[in-house]
């Protein structure tokens, strides 16, 4: 096993185990990441809380959990869609090449990257402040263009080669050329993007999430969670801690996972 | 042979775990000589230039005896030679274009080979660089980057890069693969120039028109074995063995003359048809009609429009001027092409059986027909369950005839398909085109740039572009 493919499985593996915790956490801890119990804030870790409690005495474990499946769940579903729209638009932008649809796309692309991407999200989250969808649909707003333009610049490429030329030749169409040659050539592309795009998703909800935009408590949020414990840090280390770690394990693990192909 | 060899090989093979890829072979090559080693591809002709060099690829071992200007050396200690390269043994790799450096300038490349094989100091290997230069008639372009150079040119450059540091011996493996006839004539008199310096010269190749050029001696290979050598000009016009007379037969300069073709209805016609790239006019002016089962040429220099004039009239491209007319009430598809590189023709992740099957359903055929053409064409059918890619060009190229055969085309645009296949390989093809143009009534339009393959293939005159 070579270094680039020793590095993957490490990520594959991070990325599994947090996954797990995610998935499987909430019903295997036996505690309400909502319920408080302020005689019982800031514990440390014991049998009963693994990760202590946090200052109003919710269990750090249930929160954990609960936040890793939001965050996760949320960058993924959003990426998801992301990918959907920027593949398909960056495969219709290569095959309009230099006409008036191209141009229209890539211009729309262009001004989407021209705002920073926090705050197209901040913009699109104020619409309904506190509530999910709208930072699902700002997410996607900024992300489709990270597939669109590698898409675009690939699949331009694929679309003048000698096959697809001769695919024309026999009467194929449109959907034949893209089903036949353009997407086995761009899954491992897309998939690298997509691994890249969660990772920064992730970041960025829990971002948005620590100077209060977006999610609101008492929803568990490893940004919110990690500005909540701030001020007891001398208090509680382990308590800020944990959620920062939690953050990093999530997004080395998926940029390990992305890696460099054969590069 | 007067002279004392500048390589001399006892007993050599090479064996890939059990398997003999080549077997017991001896040669001598005086210098100032020429020796050609001539074979199809997997004959193993390019693995005994490597076990010459001492680069053959892990997992392959050699035994025998290598004596390099009276340096003997045993075969097996293959990594040792890697102080001879440069110096004693020069190596000239296939498609040097590619081997160049493209970010570096022509003289500095040449120059680098004085400097760093031959340890000269910089000026001096710049004012020798300029005088290799001079010699190869390349001064003009002694500044240019590699990709301003044309294929001959790059030819060119690269043989005065590979000589700079003076071996006794230079390997050449297949240095006119992809170069038209014209750079092919420079590239054997480049090669006659390093002989008349007094070396030898090794050449690997399965082109007869550049052993013809280059003369001395020639080694035929086949499956491993060395059938027959003896002096060029003998073996190529009077063979013994078997295979060598195949191989010989199937120069286009030796087939049949074709007969001129007569009547049939109009299947395409260009008038008065221009096309540029850019800016840049690539023809203008030409008029041509094909008639069923009419078979024309079309010859030139590569990048002067052959390919834009193919596009032109598949309706690839529109031209810049003039009409393109074909037979009424034909479907467009019925007209088809055939490519120079077959594996680029194919999408690269399905297999053989898929690509067929998508023409056959968009096309409302049936499997057993298409098995039918395949077997016509004997194309193996457990063939099908490959990728393009794991295929060997000839039979490649006959599933991509297959394929154009499932749409029943009436003409068909042939670019250069048969130039990256070895001799008897191009004549097996060639003579099954010729039968279906023939059998079916199909019009053809065949790109190439051998004067002997046009004429062997069209009673016409070739048509000239660029």
């Amino acid at each position: 096993m070579n270094r680039t493919s020793s590095f993957r499985a490490i990520g594959f593996a991070l990325l599994a185990a947090v996954a797990i915790f995610a998935l499987l956490g909430p019903a295997l801890i036996d505690a309400d990441p909502l319920r408080q119990n302020l005689r019982a804030a800031l514990r440390p870790p014991s049998a009963e809380f693994l990760f202590g409690t946090d200052h109003l005495g919710r269990s750090m474990l249930a929160r954990l959990a609960s936040a890793a499946r939001l965050s996760l769940g949320l960058a993924a579903a959003a990426v998801l869609l992301a990918g959907v729209i920027g593949t398909a638009l960056g495969a219709i932008a290569a095959a309009s090449r230099g006409r008036a649809l191209d141009r229209a796309l890539s211009g729309l692309c262009d001004a989407t990257m021209a705002l920073p991407g926090l705050l197209t999200v901040v913009l699109i989250a104020a619409l309904a402040p506190g509530k999910l969808w709208p930072l699902y649909a700002g997410l996607v707003a900024t992300q489709w263009v990270e597939f669109f333009r590698p898409v675009r610049a690939l699949a331009a490429g694929r679309l003048a080669a000698p096959d697809v030329e001769a695919a024309r030749l026999f009467g194929f169409g449109g959907w034949h050329v893209f089903r036949r040659h353009l997407l086995p050539e761009l899954t491992p592309l897309v998939g690298m993007l997509a691994a890249f795009g969660v990772a920064s998703t992730v970041l960025a909800v829990s971002t948005l999430s620590f100077v209060g935009i977006g999610l609101r408590p008492p929803t568990p949020e490893l940004g919110s969670m990690m500005v909540e414990l701030l001020p007891h840090y001398a208090d509680a280390p382990l308590q800020l801690l944990a959620p920062a770690m939690l953050l990093f394990a999530t997004v080395l693990g998926l940029r390990l996972a992305a890696g460099g192909d054969e590069a | 042979m007067s002279a004392a060899p500048m390589l001399e090989i006892k007993g050599l093979s090479v064996h890939a775990g059990g398997k003999a890829l080549v077997r017991d072979v001896d040669l001598r090559v005086a210098a100032g000589e020429c020796l050609v080693v001539m074979g199809e591809s997997g004959s193993g002709k390019s693995l005994l230039a490597h076990a010459i060099m001492g680069d053959l690829a892990s997992g392959l071992s050699a035994r025998g005896d290598v004596n390099v200007a009276g340096h003997r050396i045993d075969a097996q200690t293959q990594g040792e030679r890697r102080a001879f390269w440069g110096k004693r043994i020069a190596l000239l790799p296939q498609e040097p274009w590619l081997s160049l450096d493209p970010l570096m300038r022509v003289d500095s490349q040449i120059a680098e080979t004085h400097a760093l094989v031959a340890g000269r100091d910089w000026a001096d290997a710049k004012a020798r660089a300029a005088k290799d230069l001079g010699r190869l008639g390349l001064s003009a372009s002694a500044r240019q980057l590699p990709f301003r150079l044309s294929g001959g040119m790059a030819q060119r450059v690269a043989i005065a890069a590979t000589m700079a540091a003076e071996a006794g011996l230079l390997i050449a493996d297949e240095p006119t693969k992809g170069l038209d006839a014209d750079a092919c004539a420079g590239v054997a008199a480049s090669l006659r120039a390093q002989m008349e310096l007094g070396r030898a010269v090794v050449v690997v190749t399965h082109d007869i028109g550049l052993a013809r050029a280059l003369g001395g001696r020639i080694a035929v290979m086949r499956n491993a074995d060395m059938v027959e050598t003896g002096e060029t000009r003998e073996v190529l016009t009077a063979p013994r063995h078997d295979y060598t007379k195949m191989f010989v037969a199937a120069d286009p300069a030796k087939w049949p003359r074709p007969v001129a073709h007569v009547g049939g209805g109009p299947v395409l016609r260009g008038e008065k048809l221009a096309a540029a790239r850019g800016a840049n006019l690539l023809f203008e002016n030409i008029d041509l009609a094909l008639a069923r089962g009419e078979i024309a040429c079309v010859q030139g220099p590569s990048g002067g429009g052959k390919t834009t004039l193919g596009a032109v009239l598949l309706g690839l491209l529109p031209p810049r001027q003039g009409v393109v007319r074909r037979a009424d009430g034909v479907a467009t598809w019925r007209y088809q092409k055939l490519y120079q590189d077959p594996v680029a023709a194919f999408a690269p992740q399905a297999s053989l059986r898929t690509a067929l099957d998508d023409v056959v359903r968009r096309h409302g055929g049936t499997w057993s027909a298409v098995e039918a053409i395949l077997t016509r064409l004997s194309v193996p059918l457990d063939l099908l369950d490959r990728p393009p890619s794991q295929v060997s060009g000839g039979e490649l190229q006959r599933v991509a005839i297959a394929r154009t055969l499932i749409v029943d085309p009436v003409f068909l645009f042939a670019d250069e398909p048969t130039s990256r296949l070895d001799p008897p390989i191009q004549r097996a093809t060639m003579a099954l085109l010729n039968e279906l143009a023939v059998e079916r009534g199909l019009a053809m339009l065949l790109v190439t740039h051998d004067p002997g393959l046009a004429a062997a293939m069209s009673a016409r005159p070739p048509l000239r572009i660029g």
